[in-house]
């Protein structure tokens, strides 16, 4: 079977690379500095929209010079008409592809948290304000996969970009790719949208320390979740970091979706997870660990608190404060720079 | 891709390739279509049950295989017939591998290029728009292989507007495009069989040709036109005779000093591609029409080329000429020699009238009385004839046409030491009146004499008109209704139908003069009457930039305005619309006045238009104010369109 072009090792193998690399790197920030930083939301202007062939583009003018000079040197009035208007046909189909994305508003860019190891995502809204349905937009991440969407007139539509997170700590987006080929794919035109996308990677709940009971007591002996100590009250939607342990496998076993069994305390009690307090461990590890209690705390609706060196969260429990415990995790130790 | 996704964009491919197949299914080998057909038909029932696929090596293989019979069938694999039938073969194979959206684009590419193949072809104007429709289909396969779920008429209709936009710029284009004089390199092209006179002429050789009705030229006269008697057009002159067949001779440079005489002519001729050298002029041409065109001491005019592509050319003829010397003696030797010692009864009737006759032109006359009154009969199926073929046609059959005749004459004039020669061409042609010229059609191939008579030169004598002289005037056709075929019987039989034919003619011969002759010369001609002087490119191509932005700029309007649906604005739009049509037939409304009372104030002023003006305000209302339910859009296009059409009568 003959191994589509591209995809061999021989293809891949290009002197220029290097090259190629820099002076793309350089076209990037010369597009970056021109167009400044975008706030969202953004209508796609005429003087941001770049458009050049696509391969079958380039492949279609060649077809036509060849056409060209066959209706040229044997004077065959037919052979140029057709190629004339096929150049015609050609120079429409590229102001229909700028048409495509010209106009179309970037309503928001948003980047939910997730847990590192995770698969996180961009969730980019776009709309079409003018009459006019636009068809397959195309995004993408750098070095991200290309997702298409179409958006009807007077609508909006939601495209959802993966993004790896494997790391704690924030993420910012350099650019967002948008673009179209539609329709022919003859052209494309594309344009980068330069806005302020971050997002956050929480440290990977991990660590099977039992949880501190009251504040100020030591991690040691583990202690039981027996009947009497929490009372089953609710079952709710899985959500990234519950544990394991939580999750109601007989339910899923009958076919309903992933569930987590929630707990309620017989009496509300403090606790007050401390970096310090976990001293022997390396410090991702015990950021692990911390996530790994806040999880589960506040999965079983309990109040705690956390400390970091130097910062104090007095215990609270919601997702708010679920969430400011994690990104303090995600941000320990890495600089705030903006 | 998975191959149900691809299935919809590969059976586009498929059909633009099979659509280049039918463009040249006349002119390919009946195996090549056949397998181009069935490879197609096969691969698009793999791909919807996902059977096998040859591997490499059966490809290879395979590919090797048609080339080889290819080579077979044409012996080159260069030229314009063998090359289409190995690119169609090549790209049938191609879809026995073809998997990603770029193997279709190649399809469609090759489907493209078959289409450039037929134009390079033939450029009738009845093949256009095919050629269109194969555009049309190319570049909707282009839109389904750039996004697979579109669906069939969503592709034709986006591939129709983008071509009809495309349409002005591609007539500016092929206006104003700088053409090239002359060709850089040439393909080879063979000399397939056409209906046309050739350089041998055989008793039997010009009933094929009768039997053609296709055109071999047309001729506008600018001033006098001829007597039927005169509408000899002259091709190959014959000189040498085997005893069966005439053959044209070696060319000498030598023209004998001639002086015109009679009427002079002025025509211009558009000569259909026949693959030989002979431009086709009324008897007697004076002058070459062109450099590349000689002017022969027989009158003939041989063309540096063969006519592969229409030609259109201005002639001058003279209806007499004059000799002013004598015969030069290479060409008297030429034009008395009869081979060898066959057809000894012709040689002895023609020596006996000879003798009889008092000079040459005496003897003439006496052969062609002797034609007239010997029995001779016109007809288009004569018997085969013997090893002495003039014998056996002067003093046995007796019967037979124009080619039988002039053989016979020229024969009879040599054996009495007159030099003379087969001229053969065309004779009459049919006058359309529609586009003011003359058809003259391969059905009207003509042979007659020429003898060289002292004093006088060259003179033609055309025997046939002696034995039918209602040839000058009729088509061979008219003469002889039965050698037409059921269906040109049928298409002459009705004065409608001729004349619809006509005019079908006529179209054709204006495509062709405007548009398949559009070349260098007339894209001169054509810049100069807009009073740009050749060749001043700098200018035209500023002017070309300009014509290109302004073009651009309404296609970027058309396309920003065109693809405008129905929306909030558009309601707003259509209101305002119908209160302006209303406030020339009521009082206009104030601002404060809502849909409803503003309608009761206008049937209050105008009883009679409660039913148009009613329903339509209390529409709107329902549109701007009430829920909004899907399907709103549609709603509102119509409500547009409602107020559009609203006709409201000033009492």
């Amino acid at each position: 079977m003959a191994g589509r072009a591209g995809t061999g090792p021989l293809a891949r193998w290009n002197p220029f690379a290097p090259l190629s690399a820099l002076a793309r790197e350089r076209m990037l920030a010369w597009m970056r500095r021109r167009q400044g930083l975008d706030h969202l939301p953004v209508t796609l202007g005429r003087r941001r929209l770049y458009i050049l062939p696509t391969r079958a583009g380039l492949a279609f003018a060649a077809l036509l010079f060849m056409m060209l000079l066959a209706g040229l040197n044997y004077a065959n009035s037919l052979a140029l008409l057709v190629t004339f208007v096929l150049a015609g046909f050609a120079l429409v189909v590229m102001q229909q592809c700028h048409r495509n994305l010209l106009g179309t508003e970037v309503s928001a860019a948003i980047a939910p948290a997730v847990f590192a190891g995770s698969l996180g995502k961009v969730q980019l809204t776009l709309a079409s304000s003018a009459p006019l349905a636009r068809r397959q937009l195309e995004a993408a991440l750098p070095n991200g996969a290309l997702v298409v969407t179409d958006v009807p007139a007077h609508a909006r539509a939601q495209l959802e970009l993966p993004l790896a997170a494997p790391r704690r700590g924030p993420v910012r987006l350099e650019r967002v790719r948008l673009s179209t080929a539609h329709p022919f794919g003859l052209f494309r035109t594309w344009t980068w949208l330069h806005a302020p996308i971050e997002m956050l990677v929480y440290p990977a709940p991990r660590g099977s320390l039992p949880m501190p009971t009251e504040s100020g007591s030591r991690p040691g002996s583990r202690q039981i979740h027996g009947k009497g100590a929490d009372e089953w009250a609710d079952l709710r939607a899985f959500r990234d970091g519950d544990s394991p342990r939580q999750v109601a496998w007989k339910a899923y076993a009958r076919g309903a979706p992933l569930l987590v069994k929630e707990y309620m305390q017989g009496t509300a009690e403090l606790k007050e997870f401390d970096f310090a307090q976990l001293a022997e461990r390396n410090v991702e590890a015990r950021l692990s660990q911390l996530a790994r209690w806040v999880v589960d705390a506040e999965a079983r609706g309990e109040r705690y608190g956390l400390v970091l060196p130097g910062v104090r969260w007095p215990p609270d429990r919601g997702p708010e404060h679920r969430h400011r415990c994690l990104a303090a995790l995600a941000r320990f130790g890495l600089d705030e720079r903006l | 891709m998975s191959g149900s996704e691809r299935l919809g964009s590969l059976a586009w491919a498929c059909a633009a390739l099979a659509a280049g197949v039918l463009l040249h299914i006349d002119r390919l080998p009946g195996w090549a279509s056949a397998a181009v057909l069935a490879l197609i038909a096969w691969r698009l029932l793999t791909a919807r049950s996902g059977g096998w696929f040859p591997g490499i090596g059966t490809r290879a293989v395979l590919a090797l295989a048609l080339v080889a019979l290819v080579l077979a069938r044409f012996h080159t694999l260069n030229g314009l017939a063998a090359g289409t039938t190995l690119l169609l073969l090549m790209a049938s194979l191609k879809l026995l591998e073809t998997r990603s959206a770029r193997d279709e684009l190649v399809i469609v590419g090759v489907g493209l290029f078959l289409l450039l193949a037929a134009c390079l072809d033939r450029q009738n104007l009845a093949r256009t728009p095919l050629y269109g429709l194969q555009a049309w289909l190319c570049c909707s396969a282009l839109a389904v292989v750039a996004c697979p779920d579109l669906r069939a008429r969503a592709a034709l209709t986006l591939a129709g507007r983008a071509l009809l936009m495309a349409l002005p710029l591609a007539l500016l284009l092929f206006l104003f495009f700088p053409r090239l004089p002359g060709q850089f390199w040439a393909i080879p092209r063979k000399d397939e069989a056409i209906t046309g006179l050739s350089d041998t002429m055989s008793p039997g050789s010009i009933v094929q040709l009768t039997a053609s009705f296709d055109p071999a030229f047309r001729a506008q006269f600018l001033g006098a036109t001829p007597p039927p008697a005169q509408r000899y057009w002259r091709g190959p002159v014959l000189h040498d005779f085997d005893g069966y067949s005439w053959r044209t001779a070696a060319q000498y440079g030598l023209h004998d000093p001639i002086h015109n005489a009679g009427t002079a002519y002025r025509y211009r001729v558009t000569l259909e591609p026949n693959r030989r050298r002979w431009w086709f002029a009324l008897d007697t041409p004076a002058q070459s029409p062109d450099p590349h065109v000689l002017l022969t001491y027989d009158y003939q005019l041989l063309a540096a080329e063969p006519v592969t592509a229409v030609v259109s050319f201005g002639g001058l003829s003279y209806s007499r000429v004059l000799a002013q010397g004598s015969l030069d003696p290479a060409v008297q030797r030429l034009d008395t020699a009869l081979p060898g010692s066959a057809n000894p009864r012709t040689r002895a009737l023609a020596r006996s009238l000879r003798q009889q006759a008092g000079s040459d032109a005496a003897f003439v006359r006496a052969v062609l009385d002797y034609l007239r009154n010997g029995g001779f009969a016109y007809s288009l199926t004569p018997e085969r004839l013997g090893a002495n073929s003039i014998d056996d046609f002067l003093f046995n059959t007796r019967e037979g046409f124009c080619g039988h005749y002039a053989s016979a004459f020229v024969a009879l004039m040599r054996a009495a030491g007159v030099p003379a020669r087969v001229v053969t061409g065309y004779l009459g042609g049919e006058w359309n009146p529609i586009g003011g010229y003359f058809l003259v059609r391969q059905s009207d191939a003509h042979a007659w004499g020429e003898v060289w008579l002292e004093g006088r030169g060259w003179t033609r004598v055309d025997p046939t008109a002696v034995v039918a002289p209602e040839r000058l005037n009729r088509g061979i056709f008219d003469m002889m209704p039965e050698a037409l075929s059921a269906r040109e019987r049928l298409l002459r039989g009705s004065a409608w139908l001729t004349n619809l034919l006509q005019r079908w003619d006529a179209t054709n011969a204006w495509w062709t003069d405007h548009v398949v002759k559009f070349d260098y010369s007339r894209q001169m001609d054509l810049l100069e009457r807009l009073g740009v002087r050749a060749p001043d490119t700098r200018y035209l191509g500023w002017a070309f930039m300009l014509a290109l932005c302004v073009w651009l700029a309404l296609i970027a309007w058309y396309i920003g305005r065109s693809e405008r649906t129905a929306g909030p604005d558009a309601l707003a739009r259509a209101y305002a619309r119908l209160c302006r049509k209303l406030a020339r037939i009521a009082t206009p409304r104030v601002p404060h006045q809502g849909p409803l009372s503003f309608a009761e104030a206008v049937i209050a002023q105008r009883p009679d238009l409660k039913d148009p003006v009613q329903p339509l305000l209390e529409r709107y209302a329902q549109l701007r104010y009430g829920p909004e339910l899907p399907g709103i859009l549609e709603e509102i296009e119509q409500f547009h369109r409602a107020v559009a059409q609203l006709r409201l009568p000033v009492k």
